[in-house]
């Protein structure tokens, strides 16, 4: 056991949680303003596409970094429009996206690398720096070396979705707008003008989550590269009951889970001395999951107006 | 609200314009020419290791040159049209056969031990066509080979071998990693051949693996084929052998992360199926390379020739359908001790003095 619970577990768990974290904080704008975002995994696909090959094209993995969040949010301004202008089912919507995505990188790598799907190899000076290579002189510690500055930065990402959530007027107008449009409306409130930006909102931020994978954990793009993390983003934000810090717990609790069936693998052993089937030992994550959805969370209530699309009184 | 209009229109342009941007150089289909289709697995042919290997073997056929198109190599082009598909999921791997049988292709090849039994039951519907699978094997009920598949299978555990009397050799710390994609017999047959090998020059060592997971999912995860490396390497790994086509990608740069000392890296990552010692030169410390591109060029020089034979085509070190690469990426890497002994083991396996065991058998 003391093979299992080590610093390594820790910041894995922290590496792992990242692209969770700001998919999931996404989400939150979008869905807390009343649209439903299921295409959490489609844009943050278009972020990770992107960063890579803008990193590949400029050898600075802060453009990849703005043209990921610029791709995000472009993607979701098509989603706003869709599913707030022309009033389009925001569930099929995003499964749109989410499909548009498993193919449009594959198209556009063969454009432009002639591959199918992936992009060349990143060097490791052009993929995101920790905080010690970023500043010289910071202590030695691994929080500063072994973590990416973009882990670090949801963690504040997190904690300022909270403070605008509750105690900005942005705030409070997002939140009326997702319970209750029609008196956010009476109150002056242009609805749709704030959904807008929630839900380009969520496609900046997932578009980080995607960078993250390309330039930051690896060093290329490959298709479908997601394998499932925005609808773990999506769990992790209905399972925080749609609350910024309950959601930042959920997603360290997924990535901790994810990080202890590495750890566990070949360690954890039975008392017959055998090592643990693999497959008993992924099933993990998705029973803490189940357990601690029936078990401990309670009822999550979601925004009353979610996935209604306003229409303006007249 | 226009504007939203012209996005919409501008993006359906541009998504169905941006396959013409690069012309597909494909022939008229000419009837006297021989046709090949090829399905690739899951992780597509830009894995950089299996299935990569496969398009190398079938574009030399059809150009007579590497995958990039420029150099030769080193065999005849065999004037084939050639045409492949890379299925998304693996629902869509039957359909992609189907039609390549149903449009009258002269062979239809299948990456990876997944399209096994899709092909046995494709394969009983069209037993005109002759089909080629990778890693698979295609029996009738009875036991007996079909008489149109050509199974192309290798000794993984032999390469495997000599690669692990090379991490053994080469480790300082007496513990070696292993990542393996998706947790199946095949790549325990690699994991398992690794160990021994190991074992054989440092009965002491300590081998620790880990596999991506247990759906195909498990060959497209990078970053979770990071994590796996760098818990290796806290757990004191410095040499980590990968079998796990683009997951396997993410040990490389969990071994490039852990740097240089002093001009030589302190982790290696060895890689697999294709040569991948210049993926990041310098942490690469040999390559496990398997001919898929060699298997799968003989079997369309075969079928054009007219001489295609049915059942096992099993290829091992003897005919070097296995092995390890030394070249000019890695030649200051590995010692001249490891070289050594990794050939002299070769030529025991080969004399049959040493059996490696075949996870896969058990």
């Amino acid at each position: 056991m003391d093979q299992l619970f080590t610093m390594s577990l820790v910041f894995s768990t922290i590496r792992l949680a990242t692209p969770l974290v700001w998919a999931a904080i996404g989400g939150l704008y979008s869905e807390r303003s009343g649209v439903i975002n299921v295409a959490l995994e489609g844009l943050m696909l278009a972020g990770a596409f992107t960063a890579a090959a803008v990193t590949f094209y400029a050898g600075n993995p802060w453009a990849g970094l703005a043209c990921a969040m610029l791709a995000g949010g472009f993607v979701a301004y098509l989603i706003a429009v869709a599913c707030i202008r022309f009033k389009a089912n925001e569930v099929v919507t995003g499964t749109g996206v989410n499909i548009l995505f498993l193919g449009l990188p594959a198209v556009l790598s063969g454009a432009l690398f002639l591959s199918s799907g992936s992009t060349p190899q990143l060097p490791k000076e052009q993929l995101m720096p920790s905080l010690a290579q970023l500043i010289p002189g910071m202590p030695q510690w691994r929080v500063f070396t072994d973590v990416s500055v973009i882990s670090l930065l949801a963690l504040v990402v997190a904690l300022a979705t909270a403070h605008v959530l509750y105690r900005t007027p942005f705030g409070l107008r997002l939140r009326a707008v997702g319970e209750n449009p029609e008196a956010a409306d009476a109150a002056g409130v242009r609805v749709n003008r704030i959904r807008y930006a929630a839900v380009i909102l969520s496609g900046v931020l997932a578009g980080v989550g995607g960078a993250y994978l390309s330039i930051g954990q690896s060093s290329l793009f490959l298709r479908n590269m997601t394998a499932g993390r925005g609808f773990i983003a999506l769990a992790a934000l209905i399972f925080g009951k749609w609350r910024p810090l309950q959601t930042l717990l959920a997603c360290v609790l997924f990535g901790f889970a994810d990080a202890i069936t590495i750890q566990m693998q070949g360690v954890a052993k039975l008392p017959s001395g055998e090592d643990i089937p693999v497959q008993f030992v992924q099933m993990i994550p998705y029973v803490v999951t189940i357990v601690m959805l029936a078990g401990f969370i309670g009822q999550s209530r979601a925004p009353s107006a979610l996935g209604i699309p306003y229409e303006k009184e007249r | 609200m226009t504007l939203g209009r012209i996005f919409i229109v501008l993006l359906g342009a541009a998504v169905t314009a941006a396959p013409a941007c690069r012309r597909a150089s494909y022939e008229a289909d000419d009837p006297s020419r021989i046709h090949v289709g090829i399905v690739f697995d899951i992780g597509g042919k830009d894995d950089r290791s299996f299935n990569a290997a496969a398009w190398a073997g079938v574009k030399c056929a059809e150009t007579g040159k590497l995958i990039d198109g420029v150099s030769p190599c080193d065999k005849p082009a065999l004037g084939i049209v050639l045409r492949d598909v890379e299925p998304g999921t693996p629902n869509s791997i039957e359909p992609a056969m189907r039609a390549f049988a149903e449009r009258g292709y002269d062979l239809v090849i299948g990456v990876g031990f997944t399209q096994a039994p899709i092909m046995r039951v494709v394969a009983k519907d069209y037993p005109n066509i002759r089909f080629a699978v990778i890693d698979g094997v295609v029996l009738e009920d009875d036991g007996t080979p079909t008489p149109n598949v050509a199974s192309l299978v290798f000794k993984e555990h032999e390469g495997s071998y000599l690669v692990g009397i090379i991490a053994g050799m080469t480790s300082r710390t007496g513990t070696v990693g292993f990542v393996g994609g998706m947790d199946i017999p095949l790549i325990r047959r690699f994991e398992k051949g690794y160990e021994e090998g190991a074992r054989s020059v440092n009965p002491a060592i300590r081998v620790v693996q880990n596999y991506v997971g247990v759906t195909d999912a498990a060959w497209n995860n990078p970053g979770k084929g990071k994590e796996l490396s760098l818990a290796q390497i806290d757990k004191g790994a410095d040499v980590i052998f990968t079998a796990a086509g683009n997951s396997g990608l993410g040990a490389f740069d969990a071994v490039e992360q852990k740097g240089m000392q002093s001009g030589r890296a302190t982790h290696f990552v060895i890689g697999v199926d294709s040569n991948q010692n210049g993926v990041k030169p310098g942490f690469v410390l040999t390559s496990m390379v398997k001919r898929v591109d060699n298997a799968v060029y003989n079997i369309v020089r075969d079928v054009v020739n007219g001489d295609f034979k049915g059942g096992f085509h099993v290829f091992g070190l003897e005919s070097d359908g296995v092995g390890y690469v030394v070249d000019e990426y890695n030649k200051d890497l590995v010692s001249a001790e490891a070289i050594a002994a990794a050939e002299a083991a070769k030529k025991k396996i080969i004399a049959g003095q040493i059996t490696v065991t075949d996870a896969m058998a058990q």
